[in-house]
């Protein structure tokens, strides 16, 4: 009696549910769709110079302007910053155990270093599995041991804005770099490393140049579905297409491989299954970019399908020598880490407010003048640049 | 029984002093931890695996295993987005997504309870199955800007010091302790994880208290992920992603046994607190995250290994004792 009882309602729940996931689909279409914006993901960049050069010339800096910054910003002067002020600065990273991420921390420590910062700069990131409460947790503890300042290279779309605006509350400076919160609630400038309308744009030559004028059909492998910068590149390029020059290229789907290497190699698998008539895989994030490459390699497909996107010199040495990925571009990384540590330092210096129209000058990059951020509805940013498109011809040299 | 009784008291008191460790080089070391706010922090980046580790401390006992937790979490978090984004006020939201945890720990229970499955493999379809839909109701999109109240209750102190989700443990966590460790249910809970068969003949209802605890575990969990998404502001289908294994973590390492019948909420209530400070403390003195995995599983490990050891040790002492004396004492 109790068992029927029990078995009624138990099948009442599995039709329920099963309604429920029918219904779903139907419905989500019509849902908004907003958040299309906002990143770009890992391109690596081109190398490092030295960096103890410049460290050395760090300490020739002139100690000039201690001048009060606010005003020079005010009358548009570049702001320069005051080198051995005392910021205790914290670099996370998406996560730990990527290349391009270190790379920027190699940039960062430089400018600490060339800045004389006599206070600490760590680099803590999440562990991969963790990434998205780990960022949480590293934003709220770094509050708490009364770190100055931290630069975000967001994984967690807006989830990590409360924890950036509590950081803001209790008086730290936020800048994100690479990866923006897409709200831009919580943060107070974006180191964006190009333009992220360009990327979309470059990432649509490249699919020409190595389909040639016929071109073809392609399919992008993109990061995390929450990536601000890949999904703004991403909305980039579809914008791309629609110019009538590129009208030979067909996108035909977007997978995620969560820039795990195994996901990725799984997704790129998947598309050359679910579509033989495929012939690129454009990858705007470093690490789907080698896995789709070494899926390609070890399917032997390297004559049909290829792969290009963003990816490193280093990592895409092989792939780009033996034709499986003729062409891919990035940026360096180390640089994106140098001007964002210095923007933060002039941010939690005090010599930037971080208003529109400020200019300050990033040692070695040149100046910078903060702007509105065209992909995001609020948000400042900066945009560092340039792209390096490599290919056979100058992928070794850049691999040193 | 009144062996083992004493040795889950041993456990404790390892736990407490494990605890009292890492408590006091946090203080000395770390300036900054020993203050409200970080104290409030602390709680508030786990709460809502705190609160679902209570529940999974019956379902440990009980001999089962709910591996569907996380995705319900994100489950029913993101039916709230997905509700909320398609126009219904928040309130309503909250209400349907939290049935639809009840509807999830009622569909677990029907397969464990009425049909008869292990759990192990129905939580395992649930949490591929819960998560599965959480994707597709919201696809790849990130749902946030909800009502400022709701961002409030999981963002800000709710009384005193205190947010909502800290209070909401702190009042389960009484009756948990009560319903336990101190009622007729929870002795049920107890004789059914010990062993099953002996429970049925003895008239005990086994297949309706599983069935109870797995629809709680459910809710329970829903609970949880509506109060995650009220503190990150924002929901998306990965979100708890893996939180079952930090969950199941924190219950053994409490001392509570994985093949059932032993175990306190004292003793996880310890190792939640071992946990959480431990975390806290590796995070405030710059630990990598890589190195902080490590260690709570060294110690994962080591709540395995240690009642273990001590079980066999203790068999091969008796058995000499019972062997240097002829006349032994009576058995357990």
């Amino acid at each position: 009696m109790h068992k029927t009882r029990m078995m009624v309602l138990g099948l009442l729940l599995v039709a329920g549910l099963v309604l429920a996931a029918c219904a779903a689909p139907a419905a989500a279409p019509a849902a908004p769709a907003e958040e299309a914006a906002a990143e770009a993901t890992e391109a690596p960049a081109e190398e490092a110079a030295p960096a103890e050069e410049a460290a050395a010339e760090a300490t020739e800096a002139p100690a000039e302007e201690a001048a009060p910054a606010e005003e020079a910003a005010a009358s548009g002067e570049v702001v320069k910053a005051t080198p051995g002020q005392s910021v205790e600065m914290v670099l996370m990273p998406k996560f730990l155990g990527i290349l391009v991420f270190d790379q920027a921390n190699q940039g960062a420590q430089e400018a600490h270093a060339e800045l004389g910062n006599p206070a600490g700069l760590q680099f803590l990131g999440p562990t991969p599995e963790n990434s998205v409460a780990g960022q949480i947790e590293i934003a709220t503890n770094a509050a708490t041991q009364g770190v100055q300042a931290i630069m975000i290279s967001n994984n967690s779309g807006d989830q990590i804005a409360p924890a950036a605006q509590a950081a803001r509350d209790a008086g730290m400076t936020v800048v994100t770099w690479d990866s923006p919160i897409p709200s831009g609630e919580g943060e107070q400038l974006f180191v964006a490393q190009v333009d992220f309308a360009e990327t979309g744009k470059v990432m649509a030559d490249m699919a020409m140049s190595i389909l040639g004028e016929e071109g073809g059909k392609f399919a992008i492998l993109s990061a995390s579905p929450d990536a601000a910068n890949q999904n703004a590149w991403i909305a980039s390029m579809q914008e791309t297409l629609k110019d009538p020059a590129y009208a030979n290229l067909e996108l035909l789907d977007i997978v995620y491989g969560n820039d795990q290497s195994e996901d990725s190699y799984n997704q790129s698998l998947a598309l050359i299954d679910k579509y033989p008539e495929m012939e690129l895989i454009m990858a705007p994030t470093s690490v789907g970019i080698v896995a789709a490459a070494k899926a390609m390699q070890d399917e032997g497909l390297c004559d049909t399908v290829k792969v290009s996107g963003l990816g490193l010199p280093a990592e895409m040495l092989d792939y780009t020598l033996n034709g499986c990925a003729p062409e891919f571009a990035l940026w360096s990384f180390v640089d994106l880490g140098y001007t964002t540590y210095y923007a933060s330092y002039l941010l939690a210096t005090g010599a930037l407010q971080g208003a529109e129209g400020e200019t300050f000058e990033a040692g070695r990059m040149g100046s910078y003048t903060i702007e509105k951020d065209p992909t995001r509805e609020n948000g400042l940013r900066i945009v560092m640049g340039p792209f390096t498109v490599y290919n056979a011809e100058n992928v070794e040299a850049a691999a040193k | 029984m009144q062996l083992r009784w004493k040795f889950v008291q041993r456990w404790e008191g390892l736990l407490a002093l494990l605890l009292a460790v890492i408590v006091l080089y946090n203080a000395v070391s770390t300036p900054g931890y020993l203050t409200v706010n970080n104290w409030v922090n602390l709680f508030q980046l786990s709460i809502e695996k705190i609160i679902v580790a209570l529940i999974m401390t019956f379902i440990i006992i009980n001999a089962e295993i709910d591996l569907s937790v996380a995705s319900v979490m994100g489950f029913s978090a993101c039916m709230a987005g997905f509700l909320y984004a398609g126009g219904m006020p928040m309130e309503g939201a909250l209400g349907v997504a939290l049935l639809a945890g009840v509807a999830a720990g009622l569909f677990n229970s029907f397969w464990i309870g009425v049909v008869g499955l292990p759990s192990l493999v129905v939580t395992l379809s649930g949490l591929i199955g819960y998560r599965g839909l959480a994707y597709v109701l919201l696809e790849d999109r990130s749902i946030g800007s909800f009502p400022d109240w709701f961002n409030r209750l999981g963002q800000q102190p709710w009384l005193g010091p205190f947010p909502f989700a800290m209070l909401v443990f702190f009042v389960l966590l009484v009756f948990a302790i009560i319903i336990l460790q101190y009622s007729g249910f929870g002795r049920y809970v107890f004789v059914i994880g010990n062993n099953q068969a002996v429970a049925r003949y003895s008239g005990v209802r086994v297949q309706r208290t599983k069935m109870i605890l797995f629809v709680v575990s459910s809710t329970l969990a829903a609970l949880a992920g509506l109060l995650y998404a009220a503190r990150l502001g924002a929901v998306r289908g990965d979100m708890a992603n893996g939180f079952e294994l930090d969950i199941i973590t924190m219950v053994l390492l409490g001392g509570v046994s994985i093949f059932g019948g032993t175990g306190s909420l004292w003793g996880v209530l310890l190792s939640v607190l071992i946990i959480l400070n431990l975390r806290n403390g590796m995070g405030l003195a710059n630990f990598s995250g890589h190195v902080q995995t490590g260690v709570i599983g060294a110690l994962l490990i080591l709540s395995v290994l240690v009642p273990n050891l001590a079980a066999t040790v203790r068999a091969r002492w008796s058995q000499r004792r019972l062997r240097s004396r002829p006349a032994a004492e009576p058995g357990r």
